[in-house]
């Protein structure tokens, strides 16, 4: 270095010039990066991310849009029949509704008498019916005959879908054998209100 | 060869020494890269602002078809849940054990020289196990014959619609008791049946346990 500022034989003050020219050059080059390059670079960087980002998603959005007007469609017989589903759990508490209703079912039946006691109730480990409930009942039937009991619960099997029966218990009555005394566990799926 | 005599030679001197001085080249070369440099942040600058305007058309766009599309989503997840929960409710119905078809098969076995006195049935866990506990009474002149042939049909008629039937006596013993049928005196036996079993066909269902036969 000091041979070629000889051979360039420049003065001690001409030196200092050049030494000073050097750092305002560095310092001009660090305050262009820093400050103005830089951040310009940074913040167009992050508009062209932001722009892909978005374009992504508005391309995607047309598919979500397709796709939920196709599942709309393809779903139209699963919501009718989900929404029959939950029609048959009114409103309230199933214990407010569930015995009433069926003393009327069976009285319909020609049963009369019915009481039905709630057992308890559980949820479904199915992560698909987590607003379902599990609801098990002791339907008690004093008294019936065979026959009127076989037509009752061909009717209470078609016409409550949720429910199912799970232990059945008959026997004749011990003063009247022609009548039976009849005891049903039964469960039924319950939408959580 | 004539004479010249350089009399301003100092001046020339200072004139040459200004013009190498190296802080006023460094200073031009200084102000040319700095021109060139605010020059190229202009470009920069330039297409940057191009690119803010496209990143707002774009946003303008998305902020129009965002609230539809979460909507779309929010819709298709629920339709998902409701697809799938109706699914698994199906499956659910489809499965049930149907007790009124047995109750039908069960009076259909009863002969007049029997009689059912109780009937204890229950479906297992996965509700394709049934097992029925039948108990009665039989009259005739052969009244353990009468709860033989009370055992073979209704094994017999369980087998038309279920699978692994197994129907056979727990008990069977004569009683000191007569019944009159029919005007004459008839020795009695009490019997109990056990019942036992499946609403479809295990064998079958074997391979691929998820997929469950519909009921007819």
């Amino acid at each position: 270095m000091k041979n070629l500022l000889s051979n360039l034989n420049l003065s001690k003050d001409q030196i200092q010039k050049l030494s000073l020219s050097t750092i305002g050059f560095v310092v001009l080059l660090y305050v262009y990066f820093s400050f103005f390059l830089g951040p310009l670079n940074k913040s167009r960087n992050s508009m062209m991310v932001s722009i892909n980002e978005l374009q992504s998603k508005l391309g995607n959005s047309k598919n979500e849009m397709a796709k939920a007007n196709t599942l709309e469609r393809q779903a139209s017989a699963a919501t009718t029949r989900y929404s029959a589903l939950t029609n048959l759990s009114p409103e309230g508490a199933p214990i407010a509704w569930f015995p009433p209703r069926m003393k009327i079912f069976f009285s319909n039946q020609q049963i009369d008498k019915t009481t039905a006691r709630l057992e308890g109730n559980v949820p479904y480990k199915n992560a698909d019916l987590s607003g379902w409930m599990r609801y098990n009942w002791l339907l008690d039937l004093p008294q019936t005959d065979f026959a009127t009991l076989g037509k009752a619960v061909a009717e209470l099997e078609n016409t409550e879908p949720l429910l199912s029966i799970h232990h059945i218990n008959i026997h004749a009555l011990a003063d009247d054998p022609q009548f039976q005394q009849v005891t049903l566990n039964v469960a039924t799926a319950i939408l959580k209100r | 060869m004539a004479l010249h005599l350089n009399l301003l030679h100092e001046e020339f001197q200072e004139q040459r020494l200004r013009q190498r001085d190296p802080l006023k080249i460094g200073m031009m070369v200084l102000g040319g890269l700095g021109t060139l440099m605010f020059l190229y942040y202009m470009w920069n600058a330039y297409q940057t602002l191009g690119i803010r305007n496209r990143l707002n058309a774009v946003q303008h766009d998305w902020s129009k078809v965002e609230p539809n599309v979460t909507t779309a989503q929010k819709r298709s997840a629920e339709l998902n849940g409701i697809i799938s929960t109706t699914k698994v409710l199906d499956g659910m119905i489809d499965s049930r054990f149907f007790w009124a078809p047995f109750l039908e098969k069960l009076s259909r076995c009863v002969a007049l020289n029997a009689q059912i006195t109780s009937v204890d049935g229950t479906v297992l866990e996965d509700n394709r196990g049934i097992s029925v506990m039948i108990e009665g009474l039989a009259a005739g002149r052969e009244p353990r014959a009468a709860a033989e042939e009370l055992r073979q049909l209704l094994s017999e008629q369980l087998s038309q619609s279920y699978h692994d039937v197994k129907v056979e006596f727990k008990t069977l013993e004569d009683l000191d008791t007569l019944v009159k049928i029919g005007g004459a005196n008839m020795a009695m036996a009490r019997f109990s049946v056990s019942a036992t079993f499946n609403q479809v066909d295990t064998a079958k269902a074997a391979p691929s346990p998820n997929s469950r036969t519909p009921r007819k």
